[in-house]
């Protein structure tokens, strides 16, 4: 009989479910928008993982909850931090990682990993600086689009220097440096090496060690990863998806939470839980 | 068509020159010395209680708060304010701390001194001389530079007591008593870590310089209540080192002060200004923007003569030393005197911060000042956490209104002097209306 | 205040109007006086039959008046302190003693007697270090903290009086270690959300009250059936003050019992005793100047040592922190700060380094004192524990 686990990763914007069975094998991925208010809209991306799978809810043996939204959700049995989700994921992925370092929409985040797991983290999600939306306001500042900017900073020949590390300033350097005749690529590379510098420093903190692994929404970006290379002496892996790690270590969680709990003769922590709406109140 | 010379806004002091070219080389000449094995200390600026010691036996003092502005300056400082934060010290703790934590951290790296340190960098130091004067980084940095230094560390203790409390029977004696005690520790001490006695006669000498040095720094600085204003404050930021950070032959610097002091005399009995347009008289708070001191020049052309400023860099008040024997308690005395020298006025005029706060009131007030620039530095809360109450008791006092321009010591892009400049048309207004209000109250200026 | 209440609710009660016992007093014509932080010896206002009132700030109060006074990157707790003063919280305190306990709060004290102008203030410096010298100096300002207080209350405050007060405080920590000998269980007999409610109580009483309530307390939870749950971790916060319990109540939420603490509404007050000494004054001034574990003063291995090892410099200072957590059976350590205190911001990345050499797993966190800086710490915590248990 085949065991199914189900990771939910609640973003700020996007909403990622990974169903995998108790072998390992991925039966379905999707990513799918979080929706305003309330995360509403995450539900419906479980149902279509599921679709996708030809699974029906009540089949998923174990749901973890991770990410922003991951409190109050009515379908999960249990929420992880995405910390601890992202680490096992990546680790999953990369078995020999030791730092992974993660940029998402609203946070970034440092993870130290020993064993394929979590040691040791920093994070930032006080401050846009060194986040996607650092590249999002700046990008709609220069009027291109996210998915563009790696291609656009790969024509750069003289990467400009950023000095602001507060985004709000960072939009009027960059406004003043097109006036000044900069080309748009060489402005775009200055943002990417912006970002590395903020995400590398903080990374720090936790002493690099390889394997070095890039994941998160952002590292979609080669720009990014090409910048964040040149900051680390060593080489920097992405994994095919990156914005899935979260979701694939919950589900991986929710694996071993049920296999060990059979393993023990303990009976599984279950919630009673239906595939309803997300809200704010449970 | 000849061009006509552009007159100099501010007239700096032709005494100016030589004093700070012999600063420069009696800093390159130290260097060179820490570089030749004269033994280091790394010190806290200390307020002559802890230099004339070290100096006395043979020790070489470097600056590391200096050292911070330099690699500021410089553009050094981001790799070394980014490496304290990665060994995990917050970001919100002093920059020039952060700045040394990074440059010391990067020295234990490499096991020596980083090539790329700006201006030959700072050697290994044999002693962290710390002071516990005003700020509390001051002691808590060098203890966590233990993560990098075997060096030990000592503190150099000053009373801080209230303006009540410094002015009950015996608290002055009391806190002499403590600070001579203290010092006299110290010197054991620096006796066991160097393996050497101390030199009192030398001591005796350096501390008798020391003093005189600075009261003829504070005669020339009375001398600038003139009007009009006979010295800029660029000329006291630059000149001040020297008194501050006392070092190489001591008998040359006081008569270069003395020269300085002459041209200053000069100056106030031929009325000579060092704006020629002076319109404006004001004092400055805290630490000046270090990088942008011309910026002082483009206000000087509006007539704004910076006449005062900087408490906490200002001589002591003299005070009579001569009937004391012990060289300790005579740097004991000097210290005390630069804190609670203001303590007495203070009281008189119902002020509770007799230090960092009542003496701007005395400098407006005595100096004739129409307006204060106050200068807050994020990330230096104790330059700064007093400028908001000196601000109100200046307006409220005395009314005399304030100009705010933001900065930083490491984060030198955080200072901008167009912003300010901007204002100061608005600002001179504001000093018109107040010089106005003082008139009504009868206040002199 | 109800006759009633004992124990636990009175707590909660005192907690909602921390200064209703006071206020009762003063209408009986007792005189109360604030003091700040725990560097001011009590012991010197109860024998003159004053109660000692900490001024603590309110964490749920934004802070509006002190922005006129103090800029906003320094110390929110002083700010909060302060901007309650300014809005006439503390204006039933017959008077003020603040003591030197770090820069801000030096400054502080005189930007507060400038605004408030109370008709007692006075400020006791403590020096920097703990050499002998020092400890003179800090008796000496200890004397002249008597004078004042001889003076505002015109009496005379002699040996046999402070002997009492001393007994009588000693007895209080005493007291508090046995509430403290209550964490020790699994799972502890008391949170450590209702430590600090207990501790906030005893700190707005007299002396002998407190010690009526605190054995009141201790009865009460040493008896009930369904005190604290089972909790899988158990930490300990270190760090600079926390008044109030909601970061406390959300590391319970999150599956943690914040079992022992080194913070100064907690044992940091009240753990080291006075001993007693022919000069009671000089017990005090050792007690407060030397035991007392706070990092503002320094500390260490060797005094005049001139060759400086880092680890046994960090044993010196932190030794006590992992004997806490023998003693109290702590699986984590939460060093947390406010933004911008120096005093405990240096610290970190030492006992960081004190903490690993011992394999005590920890982190750091920083919040801005008020109640809405700590949602973002919510995952930092939540992970630390998943760590811990994993």
């Amino acid at each position: 009989m085949t065991w199914y686990f189900a990771g939910v990763d609640i973003g700020s914007t996007m909403t990622k479910v990974v169903i995998m069975s108790d072998g390992g094998d991925i039966c379905s991925q999707v990513i799918g928008p979080t929706g305003a208010e309330h995360r509403r809209l995450a539900n419906r991306v479980m149902q279509e993982a599921l679709d996708r799978a030809k699974l029906s809810f009540p089949e998923i043996s174990y749901v973890v909850a991770t990410g922003y939204g991951r409190l109050n959700v009515p379908f999960a049995d249990s929420e992880i931090t995405e910390l601890t989700c992202h680490a096992k994921g990546v680790a999953s992925l990369f078995p020999e990682v030791k730092t992974a370092i993660d940029i998402g929409g609203q946070d970034a985040k440092g993870l130290k990993i020993k064993s394929g797991k979590l040691i040791d983290f920093v994070m930032n999600n006080k401050c846009a600086a060194g986040t996607g939306r650092f590249l999002e306001v700046t990008a709609a500042t220069l009027g291109l689009r996210l998915e563009d900017l790696g291609t656009i900073s790969a024509k750069s020949t003289h990467r400009v220097k950023i000095s602001s590390t507060c985004t709000i300033f960072a939009q009027q350097e960059i406004v003043s440096r097109l006036s000044e005749g900069v080309a748009v690529e060489d402005v775009v590379a200055g943002l990417h090496d912006a970002i590395a510098v903020r995400v590398v420093g903080m990374t720090r903190r936790l002493k690099i060690e390889p394997v070095v692994v890039l994941t998160g929404g952002v590292a979609k970006n080669t720009g990014v990863v090409k910048a964040v290379r040149e900051k680390i002496e060593h080489e920097v892996f992405v994994p095919p998806n990156p914005l899935l790690s979260g979701a694939i270590g919950g589900a991986i969680l929710g694996r071993d939470i049920v296999l060990g709990a059979l393993k023990e003769g303990k009976p599984i922590p279950k919630k009673e839980r239906a595939l309803e709406e997300v809200t704010f109140f449970n | 068509m000849a061009e006509e010379k552009k007159k100099k806004a501010i007239d700096r002091l032709k005494a100016m020159y030589p004093l700070r070219a012999r600063i420069d080389e009696v800093y390159k000449n130290s260097v060179k010395a820490m570089r030749e094995g004269k033994p280091t200390a790394w010190s806290m600026v200390n307020w002559w209680e802890g230099d004339p010691i070290i100096m006395a036996m043979g020790v070489e003092a470097v600056y590391p708060e200096n050292y911070g502005a330099a690699c500021a300056a410089a553009g050094a400082a981001p790799a070394y304010l980014e490496r304290a934060g990665a060994d995990g010290f917050p970001d919100h703790i002093c920059g020039y701390a952060r700045n040394c934590i990074g440059y010391t951290a990067r020295m234990k790296d490499l096991g020596e001194i980083p090539p790329e340190a700006p201006m030959g960098g700072m050697p290994k130091p044999v002693l962290l001389m710390s002071a516990g004067s005003l700020c509390d980084a001051r002691y808590k940095w060098f203890q966590a530079l233990g993560r990098y230094l075997d060096a030990p560390v000592w503190v150099l203790e000053l009373p801080h007591l209230g303006v009540k409390e410094g002015l009950m029977e015996g608290a002055y004696d009391q806190a002499i008593r403590f600070m001579v005690e203290e010092l006299r520790e110290f010197v054991g001490f620096l006796e066991k870590l160097l393996g050497k006695k101390m030199d009192w006669d030398k001591l005796e000498d350096i501390s008798n310089d020391i003093i005189d040095m600075n009261r003829i720094w504070y005669e020339t600085n009375e001398l600038r209540k003139a009007r009009p204003c006979p010295m800029h404050s660029r000329d006291f930021w630059t000149c001040m080192t020297g008194c501050l950070y006392p070092a190489g032959d001591l008998k040359a610097l006081k008569k270069m002060y003395q020269d300085l002091y002459d041209e200053v005399k000069y100056r106030v009995e031929n009325k000579i200004a060092a704006c020629p347009n002076e319109k404006y008289r004001l004092v400055f708070a805290e630490l000046p923007p270090w990088h942008s001191l011309k910026f002082f020049d483009r206000l000087a052309e509006r007539g704004w003569s910076f006449v005062v400023e900087s408490w906490a860099y200002h001589p002591p008040k003299p005070i009579d030393l001569s009937q004391v024997k012990d060289p300790l308690e005579r740097i004991a005395k000097f210290t005390y005197q630069w804190f609670a020298g203001y303590f007495e006025e203070s009281e008189k005029q119902g002020e509770q911060m007799g230090y960092f706060g009542y003496p701007y009131l005395e400098y407006a007030r005595d100096w004739q000042c129409d307006g204060a620039l106050l200068h807050p530095l994020l990330s230096c809360r104790t330059a700064t956490n007093h400028l908001m109450y000196v601000q109100d008791r200046l307006i409220q006092k005395l009314n005399v209104p304030s100009l705010v321009a933001s900065g930083d010591i490491v984060d030198l892009t955080l200072f901008d002097p167009e912003d300010t400049l901007r204002r100061a048309e608005a600002f001179e207004e504001t000093m018109d209306h107040y010089k106005e209000v003082r008139k009504k109250e009868g206040l002199g200026w | 205040m109800s006759e009633k209440s004992r124990g636990l609710s009175k707590v909660e009660e005192i907690c909602s109007q921390r200064s209703g016992r006071a206020k009762e007093l003063k209408d009986e014509g007792k005189k109360i006086m604030g003091y700040f932080c725990i560097y001011p010896p009590l012991e010197m206002l109860s024998a003159l039959d004053l109660l000692p009132y900490r001024i603590l700030g309110d964490m749920r109060e934004p802070i509006t008046k002190a922005d006129a006074c103090l800029p906003t990157v320094v110390c929110p707790f002083d700010r909060s302190a302060l901007d309650l003063g300014l809005k006439g919280k503390y204006d039933f305190l017959d008077g003020v003693v603040w003591a030197h306990v770090c820069e801000v709060g030096e400054k502080t004290a005189h930007v507060w007697r400038t605004y408030l102008n109370p008709a007692y203030f006075h400020f006791v410096d403590i020096p920097h270090t703990i050499h002998k010298p020092a400890q003179n100096q800090f008796v000496q300002q200890l004397k002249d903290f008597q004078k004042t207080l001889m003076s505002f209350t015109g009496k005379k405050l002699t040996s046999e009086m402070l002997v009492e007060a001393i007994n009588a405080h000693n007895e209080q920590r005493s007291l508090v270690r046995k509430l403290y000998d209550l964490r020790k269980p699994d799972p502890p007999l008391i949170s450590g959300s209702e430590v600090i409610k207990t501790l906030k109580a005893i700190m707005s009483l007299p002396v002998k009250e407190g010690s009526e309530l605190l054995r009141e307390v201790i009865s009460e939870v040493g008896e009930r059936k369904d005190g604290v749950p089972f909790r899988p971790v158990r930490l300990l916060i270190w760090g600079s003050i926390i008044d109030d319990t909601p970061l406390i109540e959300m590391m319970e939420e999150l599956g943690a019992n914040v079992v022992m603490d080194d913070t100064c509404v907690g044992s940091r007050a009240f753990f080291p005793d006075v001993k007693l000494t022919p000069d009671p004054l000089e017990g005090l001034a050792y007690r407060y100047l030397v035991d007392l574990k706070c990092p503002r003063t320094f500390k260490e291995s060797t005094y005049g040592e001139t060759k400086k090892d880092y680890l046994t410099d960090l044993r010196s200072r932190f030794s006590y922190i992992s004997d806490y957590a023998k003693e109290w059976k702590v699986s984590g350590v939460v060093l947390q700060s406010v933004r911008y205190c120096d005093i405990h911001g240096y610290e970190v990345p030492g006992l960081g380094d004190y903490l690993d050499s011992v394999g005590l797993p920890h982190t750091y966190i920083e919040h801005t004192y008020d109640e809405r800086s700590l949602a973002p710490l919510r995952t930092r915590i939540q992970a630390f524990l998943e760590i811990i248990r994993s």
